[in-house]
C-alpha cells in the first residue's frame, strides 16, 4: 500500500512543509515532490480519482482517516479547512505542472492568502475541490415587503399584450436543430479562446471612433505598456496606430529611452520571426531621438539578416536625413561606427559622403569595408578604386567586388596593368581571382583577347609560376562561358603543354 | 474525470443498454456488448465508491449525490433515464459491488416495461446487486438538496458584495476586489449544485434595491445560460463578473437620474444611455486590467448592442457583439422587463417577457441563445402564477426539463380564490390539468417570495 491514499497525503504534507521551509525550486523540495508526483501517477493508473474529505484536523479517504495533525500551524487539514475547502480530489491525467501549481498555492504561509480563491483561479483541470463559505459573517435577508396596490392587473395584462402585439397562439419551440447546435458550439469554442487584451483594444478604439475621451486614451496607453511587456507588438501597433491620429499624443515617446530600447535585445534574437517582424513595424513609429539607442541595440543582433532589417528600420526612423547620425560617427565603439555607416548606406543622400569623409582612412579595416559598401550603394566607383591599394587584403577584395558590381569600365586598363605587374604574383589567389572577375565585368569584348593571350602565352623554361596566370585566365574565360570561348578552352585542354591543358581542364570542370 | 462526467457516462451506457434490449434478443451481441460496457464502468466506479446510486427528485437526477446537469447536447440519454425513473416511480437505483452482466441484462429487460410490469418483475427477480427504492406519495427532499440555506446565503452575500461595490464606486471609496472575485466562484459552485436554487432567488424582485438586484440577477442568469451552453469554469467566472458589472457605468451618472420615479425626458434618456460608455472606466476602477476586467469592459460597452446591428452606443453595423455580450443582452432585457421599477410598477410577467424576446429573436437577440434561454427557464419560469383549467391558481416551483410548457406547480388558491397550502403537481405527469394562462399573483394579494424564502 506504499502508493495508496494514505501514503500520498502524508507525502504531500511533507512536501508542503519543505516548500515552506525552502522554496519550490530548492533541491530539497524537489526531493519531496518528484516522488510524490510519481506515487500519484502510479495510483491514478488503476484508479480514476483519489478523493479526500477535509475536516478541521483530519483528512480522510473513503471514510477512513489517513492524515491527522492537531497543530494548527503545521496541519494541512486545518489550513485547507480554515479556507473553507471541504473536499479535494486528484483525477487521472494530473500533470506535474498542475501538482506544482497546487503545492505552491497550498504552501503559502501568509494569513491573508485566500487559498480557495487561488485554487479557483488556478483553474485546475485534474484537481477538483469543494468550498463552503465561512459562516461567521452575519447576512440577514428577509422577504421583501409587499403591499397590495390598487391596480387593475387584468387591464395591465391586456395593455401589455396590446402594446407588444403578443399573439398567444404562436407556439414556441425552443429546441435547437442539429445545424443550429453546431453553429452554437462553434461560437462557444471561439468564445473560449477570447483573449482580453485584443478584445479590449477593439472596444476602446471603437469608443474613440465616436468620441475623444482622455480616460479611454489613458487606458489604451496602459494597455500599450502591457503589450510591450508581453512582447505583443501586433496589438501594440494597433494602439499606436489609433493614438497617432491625435497630434497632441505621442504614444511611443515613453519607450524611447535607453534602458527600454536596450531591453529589447531578447526580441531581436527571438526564435519567433513574426514577433521580430512586428517589432520592426513597431519601431518604425519611433522618433529620431531613439536612433542612438537603436544603434546600440543592434550590437546584440546575432543574425545577419535581422541586423540588416534593423539598420533599414533605423534608416527609416532617420527619415532620409543623415545628419541625425552624425553624432554617432564620433563614437569610439567600432560596432556602433560600423552600424552607423551601414545605416547611412540605406539613406541615399549626397551629404553622406561629406559625413563619411573623415572616416575614409579609418585605421580599422571593418570600418573601411563598411564604407566601401556604402560607396557602392551610392555608386561612387572613383572613391572605391582608391581602396585597391589598401593595406588590408579584406578591404581590397571588398573594393574589387564592388567595382565588379558597379561596372566601372574606366578602370579596365588600370586593372590589366596591375595584373601584368610583377607584384601581382605576390597576392593571394582569392584576391587575384577577384581581379580577374573585375576585369571581366569591366572589360567588354577586348577582354577575351587579353585572357586568351595570357592563357596560351609561350614562356621559356616552362616557368612554373606562370601556371597561376593560366589558371586564372582559364577560369575567367569559363565564367564568360560563351560557346566560342568554351570551344577555345576545349581545344586548349588538348594541348601538349601540360600547364595550359591542365588549366583548361580545370576551368571546364569547374564550369 | 469529474463525478459529473462519470454520471453522464453511466447514464449514456444505461440508455444504450435499455435501447438495445428494446430492439434485440437478450442473447444478441449488441445487448451483450452494451451490458459488458456498463458493467465494466460500474466496476471501475465501485473501486472508488462503495456504491453507485442514481437518485431522482423532481426533475433532478443525482449521481452519487452530484446533480447531473442538462446540457445542450447529449441530454437525450439523461432525459430518457429521468423520464423512465419518473414513470416507473423509482426514487433511487443503486448498483452494488459484485454486479455482473447477467443481472444487468435482466434488469434492463424489465426496466424497458410499463410501471406495473416493472414493479412485479423487480420483486420476483430477486436482484442482489441492483437495488430499487420506489417513490412514495410524499417523498422527502434528499439531504443533499437541502442546500437551500447555503444558496440563499450565497445569493444575499453576493447582493451585499454587489451593493458595496457600486456604492463605493459611487462615493469614490476604495474597492474590495477580493470579495467580488470570490463571490463569483461561490455563485458558480452553487449553480453547479442546483441552478434552480439561484434562479428562484432571481425571481424575487426587490423594488428598493433595483440597481443592485438587477446587476446580480443579470450575473446569475448569465452564469446559468453560460453553464447550460457548456462554457468552462474559467469563462463562466469572466461572464459572471461581466454580468454583474454590466450596468456599472450608472455610478458615473447622477443618483437622481437613476432613481427618478417619473418617465425620463429625452435628454435624460440620452444621458442614461451613456452608462454603456462610462462602464469602461468604472470597470478599470473596480477590477483593473486583468482578463476579467478587460472582457467585462467590452461586455459593458456592448450590452445594448442588438443582434441586427442596431442599439447604442452607435457602432459600425458589421461590428457584432461577442457571444458573452449577446448572453448578457438577453439576461439584461429579461430581468429588466420582469422587474418592477419606480416608473413601471407593474412589470411584464416572465411568460410575456419571453414571448416578446421570442418575437425579437434575430432582431434584438441572438436566436440560438434565445432558444437555450427559454429551455433553461421554461415558458412559465419559476415564480410564475398560473390559472389552471380546474379553476385553481398555482405557482411554478420547478422546471421540467424538456417540457417547457409543463412545469411543476404548487396550488396556492382553490377554486374559490381562497388561499390554500395546496398540492404539488407535476403538469407533465398529469394529463388532466392544463395551464389556461399566466396571471399576476399580486391580483390575489399573493407574494410569491414567501413561498421561496
Ligand atoms: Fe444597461
Ligand atoms: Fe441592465
Amino acid at each position: 500500500m506504499e502508493s495508496g491514499p494514505r501514503y500520498i497525503i502524508q507525502s504531500l504534507a511533507k512536501a508542503v512543509k519543505v516548500i515552506q521551509m525552502y522554496h519550490i525550486n530548492h533541491p530539497s523540495a524537489r526531493n519531496f515532490y518528484n516522488p510524490l508526483y510519481e506515487k500519484i501517477t502510479i495510483y491514478l493508473k488503476d484508479h480514476p480519482v483519489i478523493e479526500y474529505q477535509i475536516d478541521q484536523f483530519i483528512i480522510s479517504n473513503r471514510g477512513k482517516a489517513v492524515y491527522k495533525e492537531d497543530e494548527k500551524e503545521t496541519s494541512i487539514a486545518f489550513r485547507l479547512f480554515r479556507n473553507g475547502i471541504r473536499n479535494i480530489s486528484f483525477i487521472s491525467g494530473l500533470s506535474f505542472h498542475e501538482l506544482i501549481k497546487f503545492l505552491k498555492i497550498i504552501s503559502k504561509i501568509s494569513k491573508d492568502e485566500d487559498i480557495a480563491l487561488e485554487l479557483w483561479e488556478g483553474d485546475f483541470e485534474h484537481i477538483n475541490f469543494y468550498v463552503v463559505e465561512e459562516e461567521d459573517e452575519v447576512i440577514d435577508y428577509k422577504v421583501p415587503d409587499f403591499t397590495k396596490m390598487d391596480i387593475d392587473y387584468d387591464a395591465k395584462l391586456r395593455e401589455i399584450i396590446a402594446r407588444e402585439n403578443i399573439d398567444l397562439s404562436i407556439p414556441i419551440k425552443p429546441n435547437l436543430a442539429p445545424d443550429e447546435l453546431q453553429t452554437l458550439k462553434n461560437q462557444i469554442a471561439e468564445a473560449e479562446q477570447t483573449s482580453g487584451i485584443p478584445l479590449a483594444i477593439t472596444t476602446l478604439i471603437s469608443y474613440l471612433n465616436t468620441e475623444k475621451v482622455h480616460e479611454i486614451i489613458d487606458i489604451l496607453k496602459e494597455l500599450l505598456e502591457l503589450c510591450i511587456d508581453n512582447r505583443n507588438f501586433y496589438d501594440a501597433i494597433r494602439i499606436v496606430n489609433k493614438l497617432s491620429e491625435y497630434p497632441d499624443i505621442n504614444p511611443v515617446a515613453k519607450f524611447e529611452t535607453e534602458p527600454i530600447i536596450i531591453g529589447f535585445k531578447d526580441v531581436i534574437n527571438t526564435t519567433h520571426q513574426e514577433t521580430f517582424n512586428e517589432f520592426m513595424n513597431f519601431i518604425s513609429f519611433f522618433s529620431k531621438k531613439s536612433i542612438p539607442y537603436l544603434v546600440r541595440l543592434m550590437t546584440f543582433a546575432k543574425l545577419k539578416k535581422r541586423l540588416q532589417d534593423l539598420r533599414k528600420a533605423v534608416a527609416y526612423v532617420a527619415q532620409d536625413d543623415p545628419t541625425t547620425l552624425a553624432i554617432l560617427l564620433q563614437d569610439q565603439d567600432i560596432d556602433v561606427l560600423v552600424n552607423t555607416i551601414a545605416i547611412l548606406g540605406f539613406i541615399k543622400s549626397n551629404e553622406t559622403i561629406t559625413l563619411l569623409e573623415p572616416l575614409m582612412n579609418h585605421h580599422n579595416a571593418a570600418i573601411r569595408t563598411e564604407i566601401i559598401i556604402v560607396l557602392t550603394e551610392l555608386d561612387k566607383a572613383v572613391r572605391i578604386a582608391r581602396y585597391l591599394d589598401d593595406d588590408e587584403e579584406i578591404v581590397r577584395i571588398k573594393a574589387l567586388q564592388s567595382l565588379t558590381r558597379l561596372k566601372y569600365t574606366v578602370i579596365y586598363y588600370d586593372l590589366l596593368n596591375r595584373i601584368k605587374s610583377k607584384t601581382f604574383r605576390n597576392l593571394d589567389f582569392a584576391e587575384q581571382r577577384e581581379y580577374f572577375n573585375c576585369l571581366v565585368a569591366n572589360g567588354g569584348h577586348e577582354v577575351i583577347t587579353q585572357l586568351r593571350k595570357m592563357l596560351f602565352k609561350w614562356v621559356f623554361f616552362r616557368r612554373k609560376r606562370y601556371s597561376v596566370m593560366r589558371k586564372l585566365s582559364a577560369m575567367a574565360l569559363a565564367d564568360i562561358g560563351t560557346g566560342h570561348v568554351l570551344d577555345m578552352l576545349r581545344r586548349g585542354a588538348k594541348r601538349r603543354n601540360k600547364s595550359i591543358s591542365s588549366a583548361c581542364e580545370m576551368a571546364l570542370r569547374k564550369k | 474525470m469529474s463525478i459529473h462526467k462519470f454520471g453522464t457516462d453511466i447514464i449514456a451506457l444505461l440508455y444504450a443498454l435499455v435501447k438495445a434490449v428494446q430492439v434485440y434478443d437478450l442473447n444478441n451481441d449488441v445487448v451483450q456488448t452494451a451490458a459488458k460496457k456498463i458493467v465494466y464502468s460500474l466496476k471501475t466506479l465501485l473501486n472508488i465508491y462503495s456504491s453507485v446510486q442514481l437518485v431522482r427528485y423532481m426533475d433532478y437526477v443525482f449521481f452519487n449525490k452530484q446533480r447531473l446537469r442538462f446540457e445542450i447536447d447529449g441530454y437525450a440519454s439523461l432525459q430518457f433515464i429521468h423520464d423512465k425513473l419518473k414513470t416507473l416511480g423509482i426514487k433511487s437505483l443503486s448498483f452494488l459491488p459484485g454486479i455482473d452482466k447477467e443481472e444487468m441484462i435482466i434488469f434492463a429487460s424489465i426496466f424497458k416495461k410499463k410501471k406495473e410490469e416493472f414493479t412485479n418483475g423487480y420483486s420476483s427477480s430477486g436482484f442482489k446487486r441492483i437495488l430499487v427504492e420506489f417513490s412514495t406519495e410524499e417523498d422527502e427532499v434528499p439531504d443533499f438538496l437541502r442546500e437551500g440555506e447555503r444558496i440563499k446565503r450565497t445569493y444575499f452575500k453576493a447582493l451585499k458584495v454587489t451593493r458595496n461595490l457600486m456604492q463605493n464606486l459611487w462615493m469614490n471609496q476604495p474597492i474590495d476586489v477580493k470579495s467580488s472575485r470570490r463571490i463569483i466562484y461561490n455563485l458558480i459552485d452553487s449553480l453547479t449544485q442546483d441552478e434552480f436554487g439561484l434562479l428562484t432567488l432571481t425571481a424575487i424582485k426587490n423594488l428598493d434595491d433595483y440597481t443592485y438586484n438587477h446587476s446580480l440577477n443579470v450575473g446569475i442568469l448569465s452564469l446559468a445560460l453560460g453553464q447550460r451552453i457548456g462554457l468552462s469554469k474559467k469563462s463562466l467566472a469572466k461572464l459572471g463578473s461581466a454580468g454583474i458589472l454590466h450596468d456599472i457605468g450608472k455610478v458615473a451618472l447622477p443618483k437622481e437620474l437613476i432613481y427618478k420615479s417619473e418617465r425620463l425626458t429625452n435628454e435624460e434618456w440620452e444621458l442614461l444611455k451613456k452608462h454603456s460608455d462610462y462602464g469602461i472606466k468604472e470597470i478599470v476602477k473596480a477590477r483593473g486590467l486583468d482578463e476579467t476586467g478587460l472582457i467585462s469592459m467590452t461586455i459593458a460597452y456592448q450590452h445594448h448592442w442588438n443582434y441586427n446591428g442596431s442599439g447604442y452606443p452607435i457602432h459600425n453595423k458589421n461590428e457584432s457583439p461577442i457571444l458573452f455580450s449577446r448572453i448578457v443582452r438577453i439576461c439584461d432585457s429579461y430581468d429588466a422587463m420582469t422587474t418592477p421599477r419606480m416608473y413601471q410598477v407593474v412589470p411584464y410577467l416572465p411568460h410575456f417577457a419571453l414571448r416578446v424576446m421570442w418575437k425579437l429573436r434575430n432582431v434584438w437577440f441572438d436566436p440560438l441563445l434565445t432558444k437555450v434561454f427559454i429551455q433553461l427557464l421554461g415558458l412559465y419560469p419559476i415564480g410564475s402564477c398560473l390559472e389552471l383549467n380546474n379553476g385553481e391558481i398555482a405557482l411554478v416551483i420547478r422546471q421540467n426539463q424538456g417540457y417547457s410548457e409543463q412545469p411543476i406547480v404548487k396550488i396556492i388558491l382553490d377554486k374559490d380564490e381562497k388561499k390554500v397550502d395546496g398540492k404539488v403537481i407535476d403538469l407533465s405527469m398529469n394529463s388532466g390539468i392544463k395551464v389556461i394562462k399566466p396571471i399576476y399573483a399580486q391580483k390575489y394579494g399573493v407574494n410569491p417570495a414567501t413561498y421561496f424564502m
